[in-house]
């Protein structure tokens, strides 16, 4: 059998300007696919590179738990090297060159006591 | 920040698809819009089937927006990748059916033609979808691509996996065997008249 060039042309044409329609209903499936699958804005950006500092960094906690932990290192300092009355340690004593050590546990409530 | 609509429309579907693996919800209405039709109408020239074409239009689109955030624009054309997916997920479902029941021709109807024309046309339309049914899947899938998609044959083989000598060789054995099964239909179909 030989071709029949102008009745396939044809159809072929006819094809191409009345194609298959997808329904409403399907294209609101196709969309609700969509956008439930969209990546959430920003989450595609490449990650950092990472050092060994923000790795610590992160491991702690980051920043705000850094700058905590900062914060008690100075006031530990401080405390140390000018101690309140109450507190009183062996590196006190070695320091102000007292030659014992006295453990007071109720001074703090002399007052409270005697007007009991 | 989303883009005017309008402006969406100009974009190309890789750019389009950059744009939904941002997040951007009005690139995913205009691909949709976009791309279902297209998907769609493919499978059903393959299939033949509306619910089947419909389940692989959806299971087409759900990888492209599940491989969005990887694609990298240039390294394939969206179409041609779509073409591929929805025709393998075509084959796939025609080889686990021993055949494919053919539905009634899908309604084509145009209100500015007279009702002659769209009865004929729906004639023509049902008439080619029979005798392309008969072809051996891989043949039925060139002259698709071919002579009703209008692709050219290096995209072809690009998608079919193979040389683009043997996308001629199919679209040639596929238009010789079409015309052997249409050619005892050529008064029914009105073309005796012309």
């Amino acid at each position: 059998m030989t071709e029949d060039p102008d009745m396939l042309d044809d159809l072929f044409q006819t094809a191409r300007r009345t194609p298959a329609e997808p329904s409403s209903d399907l294209l609101a499936r196709v969309q609700a696919d969509a956008l439930a699958m969209q990546p959430v804005r920003g989450a595609v950006l490449p990650a950092p590179q990472t050092g060994l500092f923000m790795r610590l960094l992160g491991a702690l906690g980051g920043w705000p738990a850094a700058a905590g932990l900062a914060t008690a290192t100075v006031a530990g300092l401080w405390i140390g090297m000018f101690p309140p009355d109450l507190v009183s340690d062996g590196l006190s004593q070695v320091l102000y060159g007292a030659d014992t050590m006295t453990v007071d546990p109720l001074g703090g409530f002399d007052y409270v006591l005697l007007e009991g | 920040m989303n883009m005017p609509y309008d402006a969406q429309a100009e974009l190309d579907d890789a750019a389009l698809l950059a744009r939904y693996a941002t997040g951007d919800a009005a690139a995913a209405r205009q691909l949709t819009l976009r791309l279902t039709p297209r998907v769609f109408a493919h499978a059903m020239r393959l299939m033949h089937n509306t619910a089947e074409a419909e389940d692989v239009t959806q299971e087409a689109l759900i990888r492209l927006w599940r491989i969005a955030p990887e694609w990298r624009e240039g390294e394939a054309k969206v179409s041609t990748w779509l073409y591929r997916v929805t025709a393998n997920l075509c084959m796939d479902r025609l080889r686990r059916r021993a055949s494919v029941p053919l539905e009634d021709a899908p309604e084509l109807a145009d209100p500015a033609k007279g009702v002659e024309e769209n009865m004929q046309d729906e004639a023509r339309n049902m008439a080619l979808q029979e005798a392309l049914q008969q072809l051996p899947d891989r043949q039925r899938q060139a002259v698709v691509l071919r002579h009703i998609e209008g692709l050219g044959n290096p995209e072809i083989a690009e998608i079919m996996e193979i040389g683009p000598r043997a996308v001629e060789s199919l679209t040639a054995r596929g238009k010789r065997a079409l015309s052997a099964l249409l050619a005892g239909r050529r008064k029914e179909l009105g073309y005796d008249n012309d």
